[in-house]
């Protein structure tokens, strides 16, 4: 009942709003981070923004804004409540987002915004440190099965791609681990070379560049990533788990439909430009591609996920 | 390795490279000496700028604007006793005695000497023994990292003043200052009262600036009329090389100081502020006329100065070959390479040797150009505002803390929080409370409780898990050296006239 209400509403709004919209974009288009200049997200962000200006056409201007703070939340309810003319867009970050309205108090959820475009897939990748004698999921889950808790996780914060994934992993197992979240995933991964936790999980790009320090046991995806071919999959290994931290963009809800076609038409377009996968990668921000209605869907199924785990067992 | 280093020289010397370097410097003690702005956040600033520009330009500004700001804060710590970054609070303690007295000149230029031997040694370690030295962060998980905070603690006690409960209740302040926010551990909000804005809690430079500045600037509009002694502005700088020959004294604090310095600085989360906290002690305790110290004596600044410089090449050690930044500078630094596309790490070094050599050469050059722009030129140019009608010093001074704390996270709530620290301290210095605790409680609060718990809970609620390996151990001793012994040597020599006595 009410999504038909937002459905017809939005028909209304985008019939309403086509005309004045003819010549979308016609002044500078405003993305809205929620952290500062210089993380993962800022980063994807402005290396984003240049090929948005490119296919977007007309002369487009993307600006990036920084409004760091509360793990991102304070920008993205700025982007919820802003107007839906299609020149404020805001970052998005799973299942980061979603995992918020369900542990903090929020003033947004899943159905403050129009959803854009997912970019970013990076998945989850399990490591010890290269001289552990677990250097192989085998031993891993052997060890973890052994003596319930034994193994310690170093991950960053609670709530996040990395507390989910271990979730996953435990309800897939039936093993039983125990968590220590740092504040980061560098100083987890620090940790981890220096032999202070058992393993850590994080995100495949944030690994590739110590393999030399690190054993990579597993990554979290369907199939074998291309950054890293020679990593086996947890299915390949009889652990049918698929996890990772998503970065894409929203907008506010109820976008006109021809800004909002203007926009999704725009990221399909750079997404094909081989120079932004290059310009990603080497951002550490391996690409993928989830486009209007399946990224809506995606984020439910991130949603739903979090609210399971939030409701068995909160992590706060 | 050592081969790549000589190979990024000429590079660097280009003059695009060159002219980064000397206005990030020039910058950077402008932004170090303005009350409110601080190097994370000129840094911060700058970052978007930069990219679009040559990555060694960006990086040059940046390593400039590091040590150009460690030695800027140092200016009004002596000259008006406001520290104009968190780094230079120690800065502040012989200092501004000096300035009292009319050395202010020399100690800026004591302060701006050290502050390009400290940064000088730190860029020679960063550039001989970096990828040794990140073997050495490796050591600290939580427990070593912990004991190392109880070690920046119990220096609290050097702080607290004539009155120790009075420093105690400023400590304690400090303490519950830091561990408001979210929990990292557990996730639960602390003292956050609903508010978003400080779910990641409250930026020092809000605190800082606040208990620091605000209070003297209302002082300068309260007392209008207040005839300074015209010596006190006379600062009588004359050139920095004459000035030079009576520093040599200073060898061995400049030495020991540096060596703080920079393991404070590979160690990850500490930072500038704990390195010329320690560092003031250590000299401290190591002179022969402890008593004039905090009374303007020169060793002091060189002490502080030294060892908040001594921090900046080697925090980019974790940085650069682990991702782990030393400072909170360091971190934006971090920020300012992944926006060039350079992730930190081993391949860093391999995959971009010219870049990564480039930039130590920069904050070695960063370091030297202290002398050359940070010298008698640019203390004499600040040492003018002094000259300034009062209550118009106070003003700007009150509009630049505006701006700087607004400019953090772009939001009038740091002004307001900025405020309430502003009476706090006002009503604090009314009532003789030190504030120096305050900024050690604020740093090193959170930071012992976080890794505490992190130990133990990775060590499964076992105790012993804290002193079982040998790093703990060593840092265990060396404090119990530093805080029983003192205590020892008291009791042995009053026991022994006792002694005598009885017979």
């Amino acid at each position: 009942m009410k999504f038909k209400t937002i459905v017809t509403s939005a028909f209304l709004v985008a019939a309403f709003a086509s005309n004045a919209h003819a010549e979308y974009p016609e002044k500078k288009i405003e993305i809205i981070v929620g952290y500062s200049a210089g993380g993962g997200t800022d980063v994807m962000a402005r290396t984003v923004a240049p090929f948005l200006e490119r296919y977007l056409g007309n002369g487009a201007t993307v600006v990036v804004k920084n409004m760091p703070g509360a793990s991102g939340q304070i920008g993205v309810t700025e982007v919820a409540n802003a107007e839906p003319d299609g020149y404020t867009l805001g970052t998005f970050n799973l299942p980061g987002m979603m995992a918020r309205t369900l542990d903090r108090k929020a003033d947004y959820s899943a159905d403050s915004f129009t959803y854009l475009a997912n970019v970013v897939d990076d998945p989850n990748v399990i490591v010890t440190a290269k001289d552990s004698k677990l250097d192989t999921m085998d031993k891993l889950m052997a060890a973890a099965k052994e003596d319930p808790g034994a193994i310690t996780v170093g991950m960053s914060s609670l709530g996040g791609d990395d507390h989910f994934f271990l979730m996953r992993l435990q309800s897939n197992s039936g093993a039983e681990f125990t968590i220590a979240p740092f504040k980061g995933s560098a100083p987890a991964r620090t940790a981890v070379m220096g032999g202070h936790v058992a393993m850590g999980i994080f995100n495949l790009s944030e690994v590739l560049g110590f393999r030399e320090e690190l054993n990579i046991l597993g990554v979290a995806t369907e199939e074998r990533s291309n950054l890293a071919d020679d990593i086996p999959t947890f299915s390949e290994q009889g652990i049918n788990v698929v996890n990772g931290s998503m970065r894409g963009f929203v907008a506010p809800l109820d976008l006109p439909e021809d800004v909002r076609s203007a926009l999704l038409d725009a990221f399909q377009k750079a997404y094909d430009d081989p120079e932004f996968s290059k310009a990603m990668l080497a951002s550490g921000n391996p690409v993928k591609l989830t486009l209007g209605d399946d990224f809506k869907a995606l984020n439910q199924e991130q949603y739903n996920f979090a609210k399971s785990v939030w409701e068995t067992t909160p992590w706060k | 390795m050592y081969a790549n280093l000589i190979d990024a020289l000429p590079n660097v010397l280009g003059w695009a490279n060159v002219l980064s370097v000397v206005v990030g410097v020039v910058a950077g003690i402008c932004v170090g000496a303005l009350p409110g702005l601080s190097a994370t956040m000129a840094i911060s600033v700058l970052i978007p700028f930069t990219f679009g520009l040559d990555p060694l330009v960006a990086l040059g500004m940046m390593a400039g604007i590091y040590n150009g700001a460690m030695y800027g804060g140092a200016i009004p710590a002596v000259l008006l006793r406001i520290p104009g970054t968190p780094a230079a609070v120690a800065t502040s303690f012989d200092g501004y005695p000096m300035a009292q007295s009319g050395r202010g000149g020399f100690a800026l230029q004591v302060a701006v000497v050290s502050s390009a031997i400290g940064g000088i040694a730190s860029a020679i370690v960063l550039m001989l023994l970096a990828p040794p030295l990140s073997k050495v962060t490796l050591l600290f998980g939580p427990a070593e990292i912990f004991w190392v905070a109880v070690f920046g603690l119990s220096s609290i006690v050097f702080l607290l003043g004539g009155d120790p409960i009075k420093g105690l209740i400023s400590a304690a302040f400090g303490v519950t200052v830091s561990v408001v926010g979210s929990d990292t551990i557990t996730g639960y909000e602390r003292l956050t009262f609903g508010y978003l804005e400080l779910l990641d809690g409250i930026n020092i430079v809000v605190l800082l600036v606040g208990l620091y500045a605000l209070p003297p600037a209302i002082d300068l509009l309260e007392n209008p009329d207040f005839d300074t002694a015209k010596d006190k502005f006379n600062l009588g700088t004359g050139s920095i090389w004459k000035a030079l020959p009576s520093m040599f004294g200073f060898w061995k604090t400049w030495l020991r100081s540096s060596v703080i310095g920079v393991l404070i600085g590979i160690l990850p989360g500490a930072g500038g502020s704990m390195a010329a906290f320690l560092s003031y002690n250590e000299a401290r305790r190591a002179s022969k006329t402890p008593e004039t110290w905090g009374k303007g004596e020169p060793e002091g600044v060189a002490a502080a100065e030294t060892a908040n410089n001594a921090d900046t090449a080697s925090a980019m050690i974790p940085a650069l070959t682990l991702g782990v930044p030393g400072t909170s500078v360091a971190a934006v630094m971090l920020g300012g390479l992944l926006i060039h596309g350079l992730q930190p790490g081993p391949m860093l070094f391999r995959d971009n040797p010219d870049l990564v050599f480039g930039f130590m050469w920069q904050f070695l050059f960063g370091a030297i150009l202290l002398i050359f722009l940070g010298g008698s030129f640019a203390t004499n140019s600040f040492a003018q505002v002094l000259r300034l009608p009062r209550p118009m010093l106070g003003a700007i001074i009150i509009a630049l803390v505006f701006i700087g704390v607004y400019s953090i996270n772009g939001r009038m709530f740091d002004v307001y929080l900025m405020l309430g620290f502003g009476l706090i301290g006002y009503f604090m210095d009314k009532l003789k409370f030190p504030l120096p605790p305050v900024v050690l409680g604020l740093i090193l609060g959170s930071f012992a409780e976080e890794n505490l718990r992190l130990a133990l809970r990775i060590g499964r609620n076992d105790w012993s898990t804290l002193w079982q390996n040998s790093t703990s151990q060593i840092i265990i001793a060396i404090t119990a050296a530093v805080i029983v012994g003192p205590m020892i040597m008291r009791v042995i020599r009053s026991k022994k006239p006792d002694n005598s006595f009885e017979k």
